[in-house]
C-alpha cells in the first residue's frame, strides 16, 4: 500500500515542473497505441535518443517508471511479484520493479495492475536495450522482460567505450570503438524499421544530433551556474532537472527546459539567492543513484546548512568543445564519437597524476570548481554498476588529492526496506559534525 | 610434473587440495604465470605469449576477512572471495592478470584488483555482450589490442604459428576431458561427481599439456573400474557459473544421488566448444569465446520465435539431459550475480518444459550456508525419487 506523502519542496521552479513532465511522458506512452504510434521500452544513455525521436517512436522509460514507483513508496508490491518469479532481491531494483510490473500486467492479460502509479506503463511494441558498459541490466532486463512479452522483439546493440588503461592511450583504440558503435546504431535503425514500418528521416536525425549537442551545452552551462556561493540549486533539485537530459534528449522541450533553467539560476545568482540562507558546507554527491523514496534527505542536509552544488550522478553530458569531436557529416558517427569521448574525457588527467583514476579526476575537478568541503557517496545494494569502486574512489581521492571529509551512505534506489530514516539522519548529523571540525581546522 | 601413470586421481587430489601448487613450482623454475577470471580468459593467446594460465578461484570454506575493506559487499560473493584470497597472498606468484568483461561484478572491480594487487601486468579484456557480426569484428580488434599489450610486456612477438599451435593443443585438451565426461553416462557413472569436480579444478591450474596428460591418465584409471550393478539413484545435473568446490556435490552424493553432468563455467561450458582452425587464428579464437561458449554474459538472439531464442540459449541443456539421462537439475546461482540472476525464470521454464524438475538455489560462495542447503537438496531428491 503506498504512503500518502507531502510533495517534496524544490529550490527551483524548473525542478518543480518536472513531475508533470514525467507524468506527461507516461500518459503519452499509454495513449500511443490509440494513436497508432509505436512504443519502445528504452533505457537512458543507450545512444538511441536521436534515433527514437527522428523515427517518431514513443519511448517508455522503464527505469524512470521504477523511480516513480519508488518515489511514491509503491514499489514493494512489484518487487515482490518479481521475487515470486525467482528474480533475486539482489538484482537491480529498477529492473525487478519494472519486471514485477510487466509480470503483473501479463497475468492480467494486458490490463494495468490495480492502482498502478500514474496509470502504469503501456506494453511496448519493441524493446531497445544495449550491451554496453553502462550496466548489465541493459541487456539482461530486456531479455528477461521478453519472457513475459514473448511477441515483443528486442534489440540489444553494443555501444562500448575504451576502458582506462595507464599503458594504452585510448586514442590508439577509439576508432574501432566508434566503428562498432556506428554499426550497432545502424542495426538499431534497421530493427526499428523492420518492426514498426517507420522509416528513418535522415535529415531530421542530423537536426536532432545538432539539437542534442546544444542541449548538452545548455545543461552544463546551467549546472556551472551552481558554482556560485551560495549555490542556487542543489542535488535535491538535480534529481528532477536531469529528467529532460535523460528522458527527453533530442526534443525541443528538453532544450527549452535548460534554457529556462539557465535563466532562473542566473536570476537567483544575481540576487544571491541560495538553496539555504546560511550555506555553511558545500558537498559533492560523489557517486551513487539516489534513494528515490528518500529524496527529502537532501532537505535534511539543507536544514543543517549543507548544500550539494554538484553531483556526479545523472550528469551524463559535457560541453561539446571540451570533447574535441572530429568533424564529419555522418550523424551516427557524431553520436558515437560524442559518447566515446565523453566516457574517456578524464583519462588524460588520470594519466598525468600518479596513482589517480578517471573517476577521481572528475571528483577533483568538481571539488575545485564548486569549492567543495566534503563528499557524500551512496552505495545502493542492488546496483553493482554505479556503487562498486566507491571505497577505492574515496581512498584514492584522499591519497592523490587531499584529506577531505567523506561519508558513504548505504541503502538502495527503489527498495525502501533497506532504509531507516532515523538512522540516516543520525549519520548525516555525525557527518555534519565532522564537516564542522574540518572547517575549524582550516 | 610427477608421472601420472595409474596415479591420476591421486595427483588430482593433490592439485585440488593445494590449488596452484604446480604453478608455484613452475614459477620457481622460471616460468611465467598469468591469472585470469571466468570462462572468457583467452587461454590460447595467454599460452602463445609464453605464460601458463591459471584460473583464479576462492575458497568456500574460508570466510572473507580482508576483501570487505576494499571491495563493496554488494559485489558477487565469488568475486569477493577470490579477491580475498588474492589479498591473503594466495596468488602472489602471478606475473600478471587478465580480467575479461563478463559482468559488472568483474568489470567494475577491475580498478580495485589492479590497485590492490599491483601486479607487473594487468589487462581488462573488453569482451562485448552482444554476438552479432559487428560485435565479432569488434572482439577481434579487442583481442588484437590484448596481443599487442602482451607483446609489449614480454618484448616478444606472438606469431600466428604459436597461436595455431596453442589452438591445437587446447582443442586436444578439451577432447580429452570430453572423453572423461563420457564415463559419466553409465549408471552409476564410472567417475563420481566429487571426483569429476576435483579433476575440473585441478585442470584449471596446470599448463595445458600437463592438464591433458593428467586427464587422460584419470580416464584410463577410471575405465579400469568394473561396472557396478545398476542402482536406484537420481541422476543430477548442476547448472551455474564457477562452482569450483566439492562441497555442493558431496551433499548431493551423500544424499544418495549421482551428479552426472554439469552446465557450469569450469565444466562443460568451456570443454564442449572447440576452436575451428582458421587461417588467422584470432578469427577462430574470437568465434569460440564470443559465440560458442554459452554464458549468460553474452546475448544471443537469432531465433525467430521466443521458443527459438530459448532453444538457442539453452538447447545444449536439452542434449545433456538426454545424453546423460538426467533426472533433475539443480540451478545454483550466487547472490548478487546479475547475468545468471536475470536468467533464472527462463532457465527454469526451459528445463521444466523438458519434463525435468529444477531446484533453484540462491547462495553465497561459502559453505557457511550449506546446512539449510542440505535440507532443501534432500527434499528435492525425495521428490524426484
Amino acid at each position: 500500500m503506498k504512503e500518502e506523502r507531502k510533495p517534496r519542496r524544490t529550490a527551483t521552479e524548473a525542478a518543480a515542473k518536472v513531475p508533470k513532465m514525467v507524468r506527461a511522458n507516461l500518459t503519452e506512452n499509454l495513449k500511443a497505441k490509440e494513436q497508432g504510434k509505436p512504443v519502445a521500452y528504452s533505457f537512458i544513455v543507450n545512444g538511441y535518443d536521436e534515433i527514437i525521436r527522428a523515427m517518431d517512436i514513443v519511448p517508455a522509460w522503464v527505469e524512470n517508471y521504477s523511480g516513480v514507483c519508488a518515489a511514491k513508496r509503491d514499489a514493494g508490491r512489484f518487487l515482490e511479484k518479481a521475487e515470486a518469479e525467482s528474480f533475486s532481491r539482489s538484482l537491480c531494483t529498477y529492473a525487478t520493479c519494472g519486471l514485477g510490473f510487466d509480470i503483473w500486467r501479463h497475468e492480467l492479460q494486458g490490463e494495468m495492475p490495480p492502482d498502478a502509479p500514474w496509470g502504469g506503463m503501456a506494453k511496448p511494441d519493441i524493446i531497445l536495450g544495449s550491451g554496453q558498459m553502462l550496466c548489465d541490466p541493459r541487456y539482461k532486463w530486456p531479455q528477461a522482460a521478453q519472457h513475459y512479452m514473448q511477441d515483443v522483439p528486442v534489440y540489444i546493440g553494443g555501444l562500448y567505450w575504451p576502458p582506462y588503461d595507464r599503458n594504452i592511450d585510448q586514442r590508439e583504440v577509439e576508432k574501432y570503438y566508434v566503428k562498432y558503435a556506428v554499426e550497432e546504431l545502424r542495426g538499431a535503425i534497421h530493427f526499428i524499421e523492420k518492426h514498426t514500418q517507420r522509416k528513418m528521416d535522415w535529415d531530421k536525425l542530423g537536426e536532432l544530433v545538432d539539437l542534442v549537442d546544444k542541449t548538452w551545452n545548455l545543461f552544463i552551462e546551467a549546472y556551472e551556474l551552481r558554482k556560485a556561493i551560495p549555490t542556487p540549486m542543489d542535488t535535491g533539485d538535480a534529481m528532477n532537472t536531469m529528467v529532460p537530459l535523460a528522458f527527453m534528449l533530442g526534443t525541443q522541450e528538453a532544450y527549452d527546459f535548460y534554457k529556462d533553467l539557465c535563466g532562473e539560476l542566473k536570476q537567483k545568482n544575481e540576487k544571491r539567492e541560495g538553496v539555504v540562507a546560511d550555506e555553511k558546507y558545500r558537498l559533492l554527491w560523489g557517486a551513487g543513484l539516489p534513494s528515490w523514496f528518500a529524496l527529502s534527505d537532501f532537505q535534511y542536509f539543507n536544514s543543517k546548512g549543507a548544500t550539494f552544488p554538484v553531483e556526479r550522478t545523472y550528469r551524463e553530458a559535457e560541453l561539446i568543445y571540451r570533447l574535441d569531436l572530429p568533424k564529419g557529416n555522418d550523424p551516427l558517427e557524431h553520436i558515437a564519437w560524442r559518447w566515446v569521448r565523453y566516457w574517456t574525457h578524464w583519462y588524460d588527467r588520470a594519466r598525468k597524476r600518479p596513482a589517480s583514476l578517471p573517476e577521481v579526476e572528475r571528483l577533483i575537478e568538481y571539488i575545485e570548481d564548486y569549492k567543495i568541503d566534503g563528499v557524500v557517496f551512496h552505495e545502493a545494494f542492488s546496483c553493482r554498476t554505479w556503487h562498486t569502486g566507491i571505497i577505492l574512489q574515496a581512498e584514492v581521492l584522499k591519497k592523490v588529492y587531499r584529506e577531505i571529509p567523506i561519508m558513504i551512505l548505504e541503502g538502495d534506489i527503489v527498495d525502501i526496506s533497506s532504509y531507516n530514516e532515523a538512522d540516516t539522519h543520525h549519520r548525516i548529523d555525525a557527518f555534519i559534525e565532522t564537516m564542522e571540525t574540518a572547517k575549524n581546522k582550516r | 610434473m610427477e608421472r601420472t601413470s595409474g596415479k591420476g586421481l591421486e595427483l588430482v587430489e593433490k592439485y585440488y587440495r593445494d590449488y596452484g601448487c604446480r604453478a608455484k613450482e613452475l614459477k620457481r623454475r622460471g616460468k611465467k604465470i598469468m591469472g585470469y577470471l571466468s570462462a572468457l580468459g583467452p587461454l590460447e593467446i595467454i599460452t602463445a605469449a609464453g605464460f601458463i594460465p591459471v584460473r583464479m578461484k576462492g575458497d568456500v570454506n574460508e570466510p572473507i576477512t580482508k576483501a570487505d575493506s576494499q571491495m563493496e559487499t554488494i559485489v558477487c560473493p565469488f568475486v569477493r572471495n577470490v579477491f580475498d584470497s588474492a589479498l591473503k597472498g594466495r596468488y602472489d606468484y602471478l606475473d600478471g592478470m587478465v580480467i575479461p568483461h563478463t559482468c559488472d561484478s568483474i568489470s567494475r572491480t577491475y580498478d580495485i584488483w589492479s590497485y590492490n594487487l599491483q601486479l607487473p601486468y594487468s589487462h581488462f579484456l573488453n569482451v562485448p555482450h552482444v554476438t552479432d557480426e559487428p560485435s565479432l569484428e569488434f572482439f577481434k580488434e579487442i583481442l588484437g589490442t590484448f596481443v599487442k599489450s602482451l607483446e609489449k610486456f614480454t618484448g616478444n612477438k606472438i606469431s600466428d604459428e604459436r597461436l595455431a599451435q596453442a589452438v591445437e593443443t587446447y582443442n586436444q585438451n578439451r577432447e580429452a576431458i570430453r572423453q572423461l565426461y563420457e564415463l559419466r553416462k553409465s549408471h552409476p557413472p564410472l567417475i563420481s561427481g566429487v571426483e569429476m569436480m576435483k579433476v575440473l579444478v585441478a585442470a584449471m591450474s596446470l599448463p595445458v599439456e600437463e592438464s591433458t596428460e593428467l586427464i587422460s591418465s584419470v580416464t584410463d584409471e577410471v575405465k579400469k573400474r568394473g561396472g557396478t550393478p545398476a542402482e536406484k539413484s537420481a541422476r543430477i545435473m548442476v547448472v551455474g557459473d564457477q562452482i569450483d568446490d566439492t562441497a555442493l556435490i558431496e551433499i548431493i552424493e551423500k544424499a544418495g544421488a549421482r551428479m552426472v553432468m554439469d552446465d557450469i563455467s569450469i565444466g562443460s561450458k568451456i570443454y564442449w566448444p572447440d576452436i575451428e582452425v582458421t587461417q588467422n587464428p584470432i578469427d577462430g579464437i574470437a568465434e569460440r569465446y564470443l559465440r560458442k561458449i554459452k554464458l549468460p554474459t553474452t546475448y544471443r538472439d537469432t531465433g525467430e520465435t521466443y521458443q527459438d531464442k530459448l532453444e538457442e540459449r539453452f538447447g545444449h541443456i536439452r542434449q545433456f539431459i538426454k545424453d546423460f539421462r538426467v533426472d533433475g537439475a539443480i540451478l545454483f546461482i550466487y547472490k548478487y550475480c546479475d547475468p545468471y540472476g536475470f536468467e533464472v525464470p527462463a532457465t527454469k521454464t526451459y528445463i521444466e518444459s523438458l519434463g525435468t524438475p529444477v531446484l533453484y538455489l540462491e547462495e553465497e560462495y561459502s559453505t557457511s550456508t550449506f546446512g539449510r542447503l542440505k535440507t532443501r537438496i534432500e527434499a528435492f531428491l525425495e521428490m524426484i525419487a
